[in-house]
């Protein structure tokens, strides 16, 4: 009985084997596209470029990590800065979401390319609780009508691009660039006054980017 | 053509130091930025008003992101003659922001007469007061023209929490018992007794305190953008309040040995 039972399983498995095994096999290449998707989907989140930035109303230095998506002509940039210690105040950190637009690419020669506009907007926020987002419950609805916390920057520049190895490392690169931002308030200041000039309201940065991927 | 750009970023670089900016909020002075402007202007009121009977001062405030204004106002006085000093009633920012302290700072500086500048909520906004602090000085502060007191105050109290006095009545404790030689007082604040601002629960004990100080005249404020001439508490002590600069206009008033005049101007 016990034997008959034996057998009968080692049947019905043999059966089942012969019915699964061309689906596992579809199955496994099922599997092996969803883990390739999966892997590229977390490859597209690994940072493309470094890049550090010196002023631009977003700290002294600015440091962090960024996308290139759109045939170069976009880029995404996370960075952190440092605001140091002025006016009997503590230092503060802050962080900016930065989106770059890059219309044009001009080859040089085969080593340098310019990119004579680089154009875009970021957020920058400060990590600091004297700093809000909205009016503190203390105040009357609506008594300041911005944020202290939140500022939104827009920006010209231009850079230029040094490549390091082409043969081997085709993405590889150092790019050095300045911009000319504003923000919200500091435009809003000057739109209403003749008094304020440009050098009043714009602020000049520098710096560096690192492409690796 | 990369060469020449690189010229390019060179020259910018450095020349173009003012252009750099850490943050609106980073308290990072220009380095041509006097400190301490209250302080230095009493020295002039106090040694230039010294031996006269009549004194003349112009009561204005709010100058925030009224720049043109600002500068009409500056075009304005300094075409006067016979003005003492100028107190600015507060709100030199309006954002609480570093360069908006500074381009006041560069209008106002062109003044032919000293002025004081009270301290007002929206300079105190982000790390204002710091600002504050650093260029014209202490928050709470008194001089004497002639024969008269001015006891200039914070009363920008909803801008704190209760660790800091606002309105400080040791200081103003101190102001009423110091040994100083004047006959009045005039007191002189942002935001008045009753507004928002003011921390209304002591505003009857914040009354009968500056009455204590020596022969009270009256009070001056601007913060509500209007004019205005009210007794306050019905106790015969009036308070002046002034326009805000975009409106332009100012307050004039005139101290005699014994009496005042007031005008309002507009320019």
């Amino acid at each position: 009985m016990i034997t008959r039972m034996k057998s009968f399983a080692f049947k019905s498995f043999l059966f089942l084997c012969l019915f699964l095994v061309p689906f596992s096999i579809k199955g496994q290449d099922v599997y092996d596209i969803r883990v390739e998707r999966y892997k590229s989907t977390w490859n597209n989140l690994i940072p493309r470029y470094t890049k550090v930035q010196f002023a631009g109303s977003m700290g002294m230095i600015s440091a962090g990590v960024g996308w290139n998506y759109g045939r170069d002509h976009w880029e995404t940039d996370v960075l952190l800065g440092l605001v140091p210690r002025y006016a009997d105040r503590h230092a503060m950190v802050t962080m900016t979401l930065k989106q770059n637009y890059i219309p044009w690419r001009i080859t040089l020669n085969e080593k340098f390319f310019f990119e004579p506009l680089t154009c875009g907007l970021y957020m920058n926020t400060l990590f600091d609780d004297d700093f809000w987002v909205k009016n503190p419950d203390k105040y009357p609805s609506g008594y300041y009508t911005f944020s202290t916390r939140v500022r939104l920057h827009m920006f010209v520049g231009e850079r230029i691009t040094f490549q390091l190895n082409k043969k081997k490392a085709p993405r590889k690169s150092i790019t050095l660039f300045y911009e000319l931002s504003t923000c919200d308030l500091y435009l809003i200041s000057a739109v209403s006054n003749s008094y304020l000039k440009p050098s009043d309201y714009l602020s000049l940065s520098f710096g560096v980017k690192f492409q690796i991927l | 053509m990369g060469f020449s750009r690189y010229w390019f970023i060179f020259f910018l670089l450095f020349t173009a130091c003012d252009l750099i900016d850490y943050h609106p909020y980073d308290g990072r002075l220009d380095s041509d930025i006097e400190t301490n402007l209250n302080e230095k202007a009493i020295v002039r009121i106090e040694s230039a008003c010294k031996t006269k009977d009549t004194i003349r001062f112009v009561m204005t405030g709010d100058t925030q992101r009224s720049y043109d204004e600002t500068e009409r106002f500056v075009k304005h006085i300094n075409q006067k003659t016979g003005i003492d000093f100028i107190i600015h009633g507060g709100d030199i920012a309006d954002f609480g922001m570093k360069k908006e302290y500074e381009w006041t700072y560069d209008i106002l500086s062109k003044l032919n007469y000293p002025y004081v500048a009270v301290i007002g909520n929206h300079d105190i906004i982000g790390n204002g007061d710091h600002v504050y602090k650093k260029i014209y000085g202490k928050e709470n502060f008194s001089f004497i023209a002639g024969n008269t007191k001015f006891v200039c105050l914070n009363t920008n109290a909803i801008e704190y929490d209760y660790s800091n006095p606002v309105p400080d009545f040791s200081f103003i404790r101190e102001e009423i018992y110091d040994d100083k030689e004047y006959d009045r007082t005039i007191v002189v604040m942002h935001a008045p007794p009753g507004n928002e601002q003011f921390n209304n629960n002591v505003k009857d004990v914040f009354q009968a305190y500056i009455k204590q100080l020596p022969e009270l005249l009256f009070c001056l404020h601007a913060h509500n953008h209007q004019l205005s001439v009210s007794d306050l508490f019905n106790d015969g002590i009036l308070y002046y309040g002034c326009e805000n600069m975009s409106k332009r206009s100012y307050l004039l008033f005139t101290l005699t040995p014994d009496d005042y005049t007031y005008e309002v101007v507009r320019f």
